[in-house]
């Protein structure tokens, strides 16, 4: 077998474990790829990326449900903790950055959750500022990390109105056209985001990185 | 969000709601020191955020299987949970004609494993340390059976509806695919349902939130008799095809929405919402109207009053819904139901250049 032909069996078995949720197999994976001389850049994006996008697709069509989706998601974090700091040390920059959180009031983290490992996985560079975050917190970040796009999670229809406080206190801040502001969570829709003038809706991680897609932020 | 409501008799009275609910007393609660929050009994701990309590954390979080076995479990037989609730019941029953029911002993078997273990951890359990899920589920399994063998002693003569509060949807899909629910939770659900009607002549009402249309079928296999709250704002929950697929063999309760329809709407829409789930799940009997949860604070009064009076109103059999529906409301051609998606295999690594 060529290096070539190996190094595609491995970026094969690595795809593959990512989606069956191996952290193990992955990380061990994706040591054994480093050591053949693959660029930590090309695991990401010829492997790891791809695996994502196909759980993404999976859990859409119905196939996988939260609990494949979130396994997958950490046998990928278990690689990505192996190629960020190569990645980082050759000096490749981030597609872009997101600034992630959970509204004031409201602790859900896991669809906020799979949505960064859905970001990370596509190239960004995640903050999150993780939940029950003031309105303040998106204010500051915003003016500390330029991001991008700013992410706001809301899972109760209690704790929603706080996407259009958040997105007013940005506002006031003179910061709103400093970035995209998408807003999500279960009783989130595409109506509703564009009564808080918000920019974007997702109902999925794998949506969100697709209309990211359409800014032209990732590859 | 973990609190008990328990509205006001007069108003119940003054809308003619027909069930009063036994509630089992909280015990072993434990305030949390310098913090809003408290430990429960399973020592899962709640924190208050805005109006509610919101789970913050899990106390079986890093445990592996020897902990199970060492945890503290609650005891199912202290008498203090149920005290009061058989004079109570006794009461209604020879004063009252309303339907009364035994309410959950709070959580289910999916939801308390999901709290006591943490939503990630469990999750992650049943792909990747089935026993360990397994184990967990029935150590719970064990103490419900336990505590309503307990319960329905004290008011099992009283009852005719007993309701046990789990989720297995979640907005767009289920929470688990249906195989897993079929191989894991299913035959502990049956087994619980079983024993409960073991112990007293009574229904068997099963809550859970969500799209759950792929396992409707398999909670009537289980014994499932009232299934609640059919929340229509989830995927695919089609009150008019559901009724027509599962309506002779299955009642329902609940189907008014808290999340998109109550809080907004304009009292006109919420009219005719009622009058159209009332039609939907009504027909020919079968159906308890009721919110899908709490009543949060973002509803307007004028929306709560009219889901009562419309209730009443159109809420009268025969039903007569002619110019109260839309043509298109009135025998539509009901909408197939989701069922499991057709799954597909993995798609292989594309190769790039």
């Amino acid at each position: 077998m060529s290096a070539s032909e190996q190094k595609e069996e491995l970026l094969d078995q690595l795809y593959d474990q990512t989606i069956e949720g191996k952290a193990e197999p992955v990380r061990t994976l994706t040591e054994e790829l480093l050591k053949q001389g693959v660029a930590p850049n090309e695991i990401l994006f010829n492997g790891l990326i791809p695996a994502l996008e196909e759980v993404g697709r999976m859990f859409e069509e119905g196939t996988y449900f939260v609990p494949e989706m979130l396994v997958s998601a950490k046998a990928m974090q278990g690689s990505m903790s192996i190629l960020k700091p190569l990645i980082a040390e050759q000096g490749i920059q981030p597609v872009g950055i997101f600034v992630m959180g959970t509204v004031h009031g409201d602790i859900h983290d896991i669809g906020k959750d799979l949505c960064n490992i859905m970001l990370e996985g596509a190239g960004f560079e995640v903050i999150d500022l993780g939940v029950n975050v003031p309105a303040e917190r998106f204010v500051e970040a915003i003016q500390e990390h330029q991001p991008d796009a700013l992410g706001m999670s809301a899972f109760l229809t209690t704790t929603m109105p706080m996407l259009k406080t958040n997105i007013d206190v940005i506002q006031r801040a003179g910061l709103r056209d400093m970035t995209k502001i998408y807003v999500g969570g279960a009783p989130v829709t595409l109506e509703y985001s564009k009564s808080v003038g918000a920019d974007g809706y997702a109902p999925t991680g794998s949506a969100l990185v697709r209309d990211l897609k359409k800014l032209s932020l990732t590859p | 969000m973990v609190q008990n409501v328990f509205p006001d008799e007069k108003l119940l009275q003054k809308f003619n709601i027909d069930f009063r609910w036994l509630v089992p007393n909280w015990v072993g609660i434990r305030e949390v020191e310098g913090e809003n929050a408290y430990r429960d009994m399973w020592g899962i701990k709640w924190v208050y955020m805005l109006n509610a309590f919101s789970l913050s954390d899990s106390p079986l979080k890093e445990a592996g299987m020897s902990e199970l076995g060492r945890f503290p479990w609650p005891d199912p037989h202290n008498p203090e949970m149920f005290s009061g609730l058989r004079e109570q019941a006794r009461q209604w029953h020879e004063n009252t004609e309303y339907v009364i029911v035994g309410d959950s002993i709070k959580g289910g078997l999916l939801t308390k494993a999901l709290q006591i273990r943490g939503y990630e951890g469990f999750f992650a359990d049943l792909v990747e340390n089935l026993p360990f899920a397994e184990a967990l589920l029935d150590k719970l399994l064990s103490f419900y059976k336990e505590a309503w063998t307990r319960y329905l002693k004290e008011v099992g003569e009283y009852v005719r509806v007993v309701y046990f509060t789990d989720d297995v949807g979640a907005q767009n899909a289920m929470l688990i695919s249906p195989a897993t629910f079929r191989s894991v939770i299913k035959p502990r659900l049956k087994e619980l349902i079983d024993h409960i009607k073991g112990q007293a002549d009574v229904k068997f009402m099963y809550h859970t939130d969500g799209s759950v249309v792929p396992v409707i079928e398999d909670f009537i296999e289980m014994g499932v008799d009232i299934l609640n709250p059919i929340q229509t704002s989830a995927m695919g929950m089609d009150t008019y095809a559901m009724k027509e697929t599962y309506g002779n063999r299955i009642c329902f309760h609940g189907a008014i929405d808290v999340q998109q329809m109550l809080p907004f709407s304009t009292v006109e829409e919420v009219r005719y919402d009622v009058a159209k789930r009332i039609y939907d799940l009504g027909r020919g009997g079968g159906f308890f109207l009721s919110t899908c949860h709490d009543i949060g604070e973002d509803v307007s009064p004028e929306n709560i009053i009219a889901l009562f009076e419309s209730a009443q109103e159109y809420g009268q059999y025969p039903l007569a819904m002619e110019g109260i529906l839309k043509p298109e409301d009135l025998n539509p051609e009901p909408a197939s139901l989701v069922q499991d998606a057709p799954t597909t295999k993995k798609a292989r690594r594309p190769r790039r250049g």
